[in-house]
């Protein structure tokens, strides 16, 4: 997917010379081309987070439409107060793009996994997050960021996804059901989305849904979408607390919606095991098997 | 005009920037006084004298981020004065439902460029800008004013090393080198000093000056730094022009009761 949206906007900086891509020392094998092509729009600031994002919040004050590219700790944990005070407090039309979403990098080590990510990023009023689940929803993704006059944050995993949706949505604004059903409903985002199809295929009458946008959440489409439905099922590659998760907990709080909700995430504590990111995923109860499992438990 | 004859017309504006200041921040109950105080000087030379800006050709201006942006009652004083904010914006300054806060938010008035409070980030800010525009090709140059205590903060180191790689040569960072930060001075708590020769070796041009001589401090305006970003620190003073601020950790803190504003505003007659 990253390659999906990198491609997208270098196409883009064909016409529209504003667009600026900074890198934080990342990007190897992905963003050579814009480079190439474009010289003096890219810039790579180095390992030096801060000054990343404060430099591109000024080139923004100057007139560009900036990219920032970097695994997602060091585009928002490191440099949070610069996101925060610098792009999201001046409503500046920056697009973060982060990879490495959930335990990709596993086993990396913590400090290069994201599993905070989107409960830092709901915190930051004017942030867009978008947290798409196929090359499709990544595109439209692109294509939302690169219109939007106030900042985004693009949340992606690394290249080679497939496709999991038949035909190509046409917006990431509202959520896009996967699988027709009824009774129960999966939620889902990003690049847990391999696992959830084959949840999917082995659970037919199920409904599945990928919600793209995770924030604003679109809650008039996404209470259309659960017509038919009493249970919902929220599954992501992120801790089960501060995610969409969560989202959608709050959403049926506030609107006494009688929907019951199961939430599937990764647990709230350090993760110190050494697995790959499947292991990890299974480890944590949010593989194929263990959505599987979660869906036939509530159906009895 | 005559350098004197300058000089004694910007001297004039910085007493009634400092005059505002005091008034204003008796009026609001505020702290950091003393650092409006010690950085007036620098954005009276910078506004009435080195800036190109005005509401005619203002998509043309020059732009100043004020990065201590807890000196925000020096800058709210001079844009004032300079006619950017209005008396009565500037006399909302930090009122329950008013105009101003005491850290800068962009979109409260004209003139303010940047929002600003935590620091170490406007500085940074003004470097990118500065670069766009020099990419863009538009003739602009950007001041961004650091505090020495601010210069603690890695992300001015952070930005400083990549600025003159970059050849950011359109933007001057000037330090207000008051010696005092909230609980002490630079200068004790960690190895400030060489400060000059820091910044020369991250590639910038430093100039040293008296923050409160505007011979000196135009004198550094003018200097050539091309190809290369400048840096003027600005020898300067807490709480300068009332004795009783001068030099004060406390003012970084006190409260300008009515009493006192009395007294301040007799020595800035």
């Amino acid at each position: 997917m990253r390659n999906t949206v990198v491609d997208h906007i270098t196409r883009l900086a064909q016409k529209n010379k504003d667009i600026f891509f900074v890198s934080g020392d990342a990007g190897f094998g992905v963003l050579e081309t814009f480079q190439k092509n474009f010289p003096k729009r890219f810039l790579n600031l180095g390992i030096a987070e801060q000054n990343m994002i404060g430099f591109s919040a000024g080139l923004s004050l100057s007139g560009y439409k900036v990219f920032i590219y970097n695994i997602i700790p060091f585009l928002l944990y490191r440099c949070y107060e610069q996101v925060r005070n610098d792009i999201c407090y001046q409503r500046l039309p920056v697009v973060l793009i982060g990879i490495g979403s959930g335990v990709t990098y596993a086993p990396q080590g913590v400090t290069h996994y994201s599993v905070e990510d989107l409960a830092l990023a709901k915190t930051l009023p004017n942030l867009t997050v978008c947290s798409p689940a196929d090359p499709y929803e990544a595109r439209l993704c692109a294509q939302f960021a690169a219109a939007s006059k106030t900042p985004v944050y693009i949340r992606l995993a690394k290249k080679g996804e497939a496709n999991i949706h038949a035909v190509a949505p046409q917006s990431i604004e509202e959520p896009i059901v996967l699988q027709e059903g009824k009774g129960i409903a999966v939620l889902f985002h990003g690049s847990i989305s391999d696992d959830v199809v084959k949840a999917a295929q082995e659970l037919p009458g199920i409904k599945f849904i990928s919600v793209p946008m995770v924030q604003p959440l679109n809650v008039a489409a996404l209470g259309k979408a659960l017509e038919n439905i009493e249970t919902i099922i929220t599954v992501e590659e992120h801790y089960v607390i501060g995610g969409l998760g969560s989202t959608v907990a709050d959403w049926i709080v506030d609107e006494e919606l009688p929907f019951k909700l199961q939430k599937l995430g990764i647990k709230h504590s350090f993760i110190h095991e050494i697995k790959d990111r499947d292991g990890m995923r299974t480890f944590f109860g949010i593989d194929a098997a263990s959505i599987v499992k979660a869906v036939r438990k509530a159906v009895k | 005009m005559a350098g004197s004859q300058r000089n004694h017309k910007l001297q004039a504006i910085a007493r009634e920037a400092r005059r505002a200041i005091i008034e204003i921040a008796a009026k609001s109950k505020t702290a950091h006084v003393g650092t409006a105080l010690s950085c007036v000087d620098l954005i009276v030379a910078l506004y009435f004298y080195q800036m190109k800006i005005s509401r005619r050709n203002w998509s043309n201006r020059d732009i100043f981020i004020l990065s201590k942006a807890h000196g925000a009652m020096a800058l709210y004083a001079v844009l004032m004065l300079k006619g950017l904010i209005s008396k009565k914006t500037f006399g909302g300054y930090f009122q329950n439902d008013g105009t101003l806060p005491a850290h800068l938010d962009r979109f409260t008035a004209k003139g303010v460029e940047a929002s600003a409070g935590a620091l170490g980030h406007g500085f940074n800010m003004a470097l990118g800008m500065a670069h766009g525009f020099k990419l863009k090709d538009e003739k602009r140059q950007v001041f961004a004013l650091i505090g020495d205590g601010e210069s603690e903060e890695g992300s001015i180191w952070e930005g400083a090393l990549f600025a003159s790689k970059l050849k950011i040569d359109n933007m001057t960072a000037i330090i207000d080198y008051n010696n005092l930060q909230g609980y002490g001075r630079p200068r004790d708590l960690c190895s400030y000093e060489p400060v000059a020769d820091k910044w020369k070796a991250f590639g910038w041009t430093p100039y040293c000056v008296d923050g409160h001589n505007f011979s000196e401090i135009i004198s550094a305006f003018n200097k050539s730094h091309r190809g290369k970003p400048k840096v003027i620190i600005a020898k300067t003073v807490k709480g300068r022009g009332v004795s009783f601020m001068e030099d004060q950790l406390k003012w970084h803190y006190f409260i300008v009761t009515e009493e006192l504003k009395e007294q301040a505003l007799k020595e800035l007659a």
